[in-house]
């Protein structure tokens, strides 16, 4: 029998399975009650997300640290909703809304933590999605550092040779200078981005691949 | 402050998670089929690379108003690019990429967030664009094309949003609509503004990667109605219709709810404040007026720093 380690769709499926069972439990929203079996699957999620982190290596700080950038994301959506809520619900609503998206969140770190980009696209092939989509995220996966790298350069390179021009703080002073610098850096970026695909795609073409 | 429309975990109904899941999946079959179909392939590796584009350009958020950022989307710049059935199967690539290994965007809303970037988003931006670029395909039609495309894509997009916000309960859709599209208005223009920056480089230097608009041809008179058609939707959808009803806003409930709603005080004074006509205040129509003026406010704005790119690029390569 072979070992979930070896079949990345399994903790796939499993993993997203995990994050839609936090994610779809009623959360008190349009006037419903909160379930009491709500509370534990909320706090099940969050822990086997966690035990996902630890499982793949990260400590228990460091995957803290992780879900605790997502906090501000879940209290700014929260919040708001809670105060939406009839009188006498909001605190529960709030609570419940940000322990649903908390725990779903960290699910969903904790998988891809587990998984990484390769285990994803395996996983992706595993499960048969269309093999169109898969190569895709494929070569979005092996651009994505180059392309990142590129822009961390480019803005060094344009801060260094005009350190005024284009700058975020100009956006209200100089607004269509900046907005035009930062057009030519992403236009720059796509044009390098794409070359750079045109020639991998030349060069797998050269050594036999197919159309 | 939200500075996109990426929906997170937890904030949709499951009602309304499953419809738009099967909503956005019917949509990525629709596009893989015509994808299958289409003569002129384009290799996995240049939509891939695109993918990662969009996905670094999207790190990178602008301020667009004081306590407000934004940042590219690009669904309609890369429809321009390579067509809207391949923007469809980028953005949707993006996404999933952004909700299964970044937590941005939740893996539960990723049809609702496809529906509203990806399917919303291409297909507005490039109907707009293609409406308004016309039969010739000129330099200054694609830009200005893809300036009032992009505009209209992030309102619709964001639009889309509160409804799925509104229909998972999580606020009355009434009073989220006028603030998801009040606070979108900024982030449109600067999504118009780079993708005619963006639009007008490549043209200038790589007019042959524009390939999207191949994809539509038709004659005036269509071209016509479907910018009137889109431009009366999003006028009726962005200002008039929020405004028709008499309840107060999302922030003024909550600010009355709290206490605090005496407390607001203008230090600005605003031409069209409260959406009323400074010499006309009574008149019945005035928020639709002052709205509809807003709409053209913005289309004229989003035209004119296109414009004003486009002209800067030309006195640049002189």
């Amino acid at each position: 029998m072979p070992r979930i380690a070896d079949r990345p769709s399994v903790t796939l499926a499993l993993g997203l399975g995990l994050v839609l069972a936090a994610a779809l439990t009623p959360a008190g929203l349009a006037g419903q009650p909160v379930p009491a079996l709500a509370w534990p699957i909320w706090a099940a999620v969050f822990t086997l997300g966690l035990t996902m982190f630890r499982a793949s290596g990260w400590l228990l700080p460091e995957a803290l640290r992780r879900v605790a950038w997502l906090l501000p994301f879940v209290v700014a959506l929260a919040i708001p909703a809670g105060l939406a809520s009839p009188d006498g619900r909001r605190g529960l609503v709030t609570v419940a809304l940000a322990a649903r998206a908390l725990s779903a969140a960290t699910a969903g770190a904790g998988l891809a933590a587990m998984l990484g980009p390769a285990g994803l696209v395996r996983a992706l092939r595993q499960l048969r999605v269309p093999a169109r989509l898969v190569a895709i995220v494929e070569a979005t996966l092996a651009s994505l550092a180059v392309v990142t790298r590129q822009v961390t350069h480019m803005l060094r390179a344009r801060e260094a040779r005009r350190p005024h021009y284009g700058a975020w703080s100009g956006l209200f002073s100089r607004p269509v200078e900046t907005v035009r610098g930062y057009g030519r850096l992403v236009a720059a970026l796509l044009l390098r981005s794409l070359e750079r695909a045109e020639a991998l795609e030349q060069a797998r073409r050269a050594r036999g691949g197919a159309e | 402050m939200l500075d996109s429309v990426h929906i997170p975990d937890g904030f949709l109904s499951a009602g309304v998670a499953a419809t738009t899941w099967v909503a956005a999946g019917a949509s990525l079959a629709g596009s893989l089929a015509v994808e299958r179909r289409e003569a002129r392939t384009v290799p996995a590796g240049v939509l891939g690379s695109l993918a990662a584009f969009v996905f670094a350009a999207q790190m990178v958020n602008v301020p667009v108003a004081p306590g407000a950022s934004g940042h590219l989307v690009g669904a309609t710049l890369v429809a321009l690019l390579v067509g809207p059935w391949r923007s469809l199967l980028v953005m949707a690539v993006v996404l999933a990429i952004q909700a299964l290994l970044f937590q941005d965007g939740g893996i539960s809303a990723f049809g609702a967030n496809l529906l509203d970037m990806g399917v919303v988003g291409t297909l507005v931006g490039f109907t707009v664009a293609w409406a308004v670029s016309g039969a010739g395909r000129s330099l200054r039609g694609i830009a200005a094309g893809g300036v009032l495309g992009a505009f209209a894509a992030t309102l619709a997009a964001s639009a889309l949003t509160a409804v799925w916000l509104g229909l998972s309960g999580l606020y009355p859709l009434r009073l989220l609509l006028p603030v998801m599209l009040t606070a979108h208005v900024a982030i449109g223009l600067l999504e118009a503004a780079l993708t005619g920056g963006i639009l007008v480089t490549i043209l200038r230097w790589r007019p042959d990667l524009v390939r999207g608009l191949g994809a539509g041809a038709g004659d005036r008179r269509s071209v016509a109605l479907v910018v009137g058609a889109l431009g009366l939707a999003l006028a009726v959808a962005a200002f008039v219709a929020p405004y028709a009803s008499a309840l107060p806003d999302g922030l003024e409930a909550t600010a009355e709810a709290l206490g605090f709603a005496s407390r607001a005080r203008s230090y600005v004074p605003a031409p069209l404040a409260g959406y009323s006509l400074p010499l006309a205040s009574s008149f019945a129509a005035a928020p639709a007026v002052a709205g509809t003026i807003g709409t053209l406010a913005a289309g004229v704005l989003a035209w004119a720093v296109g414009r004003s790119l486009k002209s800067s690029d030309h006195a640049s390569h002189r």
